[in-house]
């Protein structure tokens, strides 16, 4: 199947799109062609998202879509084990990570070192038995402007990872996503499905970090069903570098009386952009959504969160916490829909910023679309400095301005640290988050 | 030990202390009283360095050091302990970390090592069980969720472990019913010592019943009008304040 362009092109072909039509035009078609050629139609006729789009206001990708770029390297790091890359998570209870390599998964020789009721298999693989399978998790394709990106990951991923889980898992699995480039202006398209079944639950925990000078443009994308009474536990640790850019779109799909817990980290990264969109379809659905986004230096960090109640009694939380030191920008916008039916649909929207410097900028904007009676819906939004009074109660004690200052700045982010589950990412997670606050070594010697 | 002369000061624009005068030797108990809106709150927040409020003239000395000049945190680690009449929840920053923070912030400043952490948990079980509190306070943010009278039981905690030469405490009384107040009255009254002083700040009366000042001043539009002894606020308990303010105005 030969591409055509699309008759009806209203955007212009910029050098980016330019060269992820040429990938396209480079990839052997596989069985998910036909799906795929949809997305891409798709992405050639709207373009990539501008700030005239509502989800992108903030965010400016104009840099980016002057570049040109070719595909990161498949599988260097011959002869590296997982365990000796760079891991914020610790050693203890868990397995090996899953290691992805520019979205390229390693998987293990054999499936013994798992624990039971965890499925792996690699995206390629699984679209030559089963593309059945793997086009139900990644249709409906959405040509939002927040699933733009992901539409495009869509067309153009090479490979990923399918995670079937199939009962009550207790060990934390970890996917170590390493981005890494060939010194060409690379792009890389991990992605990867979490599918539970009915009754199953486990933590997931993916970790984006980097190897090398300058990494590819990162263009993730991941999709969890959550099918009835199952409970999935999962993170996206944004851990890359200094120059790294990465878009991130993250959709949730859940069934009757599922619960997810929901955490994404903002640790790293010049530009990072995590999208999470997701849709408790049936009774008793349960979505409780973390954001930790943390603005240092010169890092601009944007989050959009949407969630739509299709289904009574369903339940969502949303509790952001941003911080923004130095001349960062930290965007986090939220939006909760209840469609018709969904009576007595629970929501909550907490979101709060702290603002460390007089560069720095935090926008948030929590939004409410509701189509039916009988709903719970509260949000708030403040943005601001540290307490005054509190400040003052903790100086009135004889601690010192900074200690008190980083007490303040980390206790900010508590109620989100609080709810993980998982001690070792936790713990992992506050180490890295303190590394990156003000005066990290007074409270290093906190912890 | 400390001395205050012709103290003014305002906040937001507004005068609030208008020349204060007062004395504390070791060893004393003093208990400032007067109506609302009097001025107390503020002297107490003044002398603990609160910056909001400025000085507009007048002196402080604290054991002959000028302690205005000083910042909040070094008239703490000097000695200096101001029990807050609203105390500030501050989730996410445990008590025990501030408590031990706090002590080894005053201690670094006397030149002394940082405490044993074996022996700071025994101090602090020990001050927890005579001000009669839960253990779960050892694992919760600071003043977080506490009642009313469990946050003033927390202030005459931490006062206890600090062991200040001079404890100002701001309406420590209010809130707290009968059993809480002779509770956080036998806390501060063991801490009573030659060496010490303490300036109670207090709207009523009756946290006197538990605590015997030595002097009794009442503060009034930013003055002190009239001081004594003890009896001074049993005669105010039962004449009311008009009868210092009209006083003043015959």
């Amino acid at each position: 199947m030969s591409p055509t362009p699309h008759p009806g092109r209203a955007a212009p072909l910029t050098p980016a799109l330019r060269s992820f039509e040429a990938q396209w035009r480079a990839r052997k078609p596989d069985l998910l062609a036909g799906l795929r050629e949809n997305a891409m139609q798709r992405v050639l006729e709207l373009g990539l998202p501008t700030t005239r789009d509502e989800t992108w206001r903030y965010t400016n990708l104009r840099h980016l879509a002057q570049g040109s770029y070719v595909d990161a390297p498949e599988a260097p790091l011959q002869g590296l084990p997982p365990y000796a890359l760079p891991s914020l998570l610790g050693e203890d209870g868990r397995t090996d990570p899953v290691l992805m390599v520019n979205g390229h998964p390693s998987l293990p020789m054999s499936m013994e070192a798992w624990p039971e009721g965890v499925e792996l298999s690699s995206l390629r693989d699984l679209s030559r038995t089963d593309p059945a399978l793997v086009a139900s998790h990644l249709e409906p394709l959405s040509d939002a402007d927040q699933a733009r990106w992901a539409l495009l990951n869509t067309a153009l991923f090479e490979d990923g990872l399918y995670l079937r889980i199939t009962a009550k898992v207790t060990t934390p699995l970890v996917i170590l996503h390493l981005l890494t480039a060939d010194g060409a202006n690379n792009v890389a398209y991990p992605r990867v499905i979490i599918d539970a079944a009915p009754g199953a639950s486990a933590t997931i925990i993916e970790h984006y970090v980097e190897r090398g000078e300058r990494p590819p443009l990162c263009n993730s994308a991941t999709h969890i069903a959550a099918d009835q009474d199952s409970r999935i536990e999962h993170y996206r640790i944004f851990e890359t570098g200094v120059n790294a850019t990465h878009i991130d779109s993250l959709t949730v799909r859940q069934h009757g009386n599922s619960r997810c817990q929901q955490f994404t980290i903002a640790l790293g990264g010049a530009l990072v952009r995590g999208s999470l969109e997701a849709s408790l379809n049936e009774a008793g659905a349960s979505l409780d959504s973390y954001s930790l986004l943390v603005g240092h230096e010169s890092r601009h960090v944007d989050c959009v969160n949407i969630v739509t109640h299709n289904a009574r009694d369903t339940r969502s939380r949303q509790t952001a916490r941003a911080i923004a030191s130095g001349t960062s920008r930290v965007v986090f916008n939220s939006k909760v829909i209840v469609n018709a039916g969904a009576v007595q649909a629970d929501s909550r929207q907490s979101c709060r910023g702290l603002l460390l410097s007089p560069q720095a900028e935090i926008d948030t904007r929590p939004q409410l679309e509701i189509h039916t009676d009988e709903v719970k819906c509260a949000h708030g939004a403040t943005v601001g400095r540290l307490d005054p009074d509190m400040l003052f109660y903790l100086l009135s004690r004889g601690l010192d301005r900074e200690t008190a200052q980083s007490l303040l700045v980390f206790a900010f982010l508590a109620d989100v640290l609080t709810d993980m589950s998982v001690p070792a990412a936790r713990a992992a997670i506050e180490a890295a988050l303190i590394a990156q606050l003000p005066h990290s070594k007074i409270l290093q010697a906190f912890r | 030990m400390l001395t205050i002369s012709n103290l003014s000061a305002r906040v937001a624009g507004k005068d609030i202390l208008k020349g204060i005068n007062l004395v504390v030797n070791p060893g004393e108990v003093h208990a400032i009283m007067g109506p609302n809106g009097s001025g107390k709150s503020t002297l107490a927040q003044v002398l603990a360095g609160r910056t909001e409020y400025e000085v507009t003239g007048g002196t402080v000395r604290f054991q002959g050091q000028d302690l205005l000049a000083l910042p909040a945190e070094q008239r703490a680690r000097a000695g200096l302990f101001l029990g807050f009449q609203y105390p500030v929840e501050i989730p996410g920053v445990n008590n025990v970390y501030l408590l031990k923070a706090a002590l080894n912030a005053k201690r670094k400043a006397a030149g002394l090592a940082e405490v044993d952490a074996y022996d700071f948990l025994a101090l602090i079980k020990q001050k927890m069980k005579l001000m009669q509190m839960n253990e779960s306070f050892l694992t919760r943010g600071v003043n977080e969720g506490f009642s009313g009278g469990e946050k003033k039981r927390n202030e005459v905690l931490q006062m206890l472990v600090l062991e200040p030469t001079l404890a100002i405490l701001d309406e420590t009384d209010s809130g707290l019913d009968i059993d809480a107040l002779k509770v956080v009255s036998m806390g501060v009254n063991s801490l009573r010592d030659p060496s010490r002083a303490v300036v109670l700040v207090t709207h009523y009366q009756r946290l006197l019943d538990y605590i015997a000042p030595d002097f009794v001043h009442v503060l009034s539009g930013g003055r002190i009008l009239k001081s004594g002894d003890g009896s001074l606020a049993l005669e105010l308990e039962k004449r009311g304040y008009d009868w210092v303010q009209g006083a003043e105005v015959a």
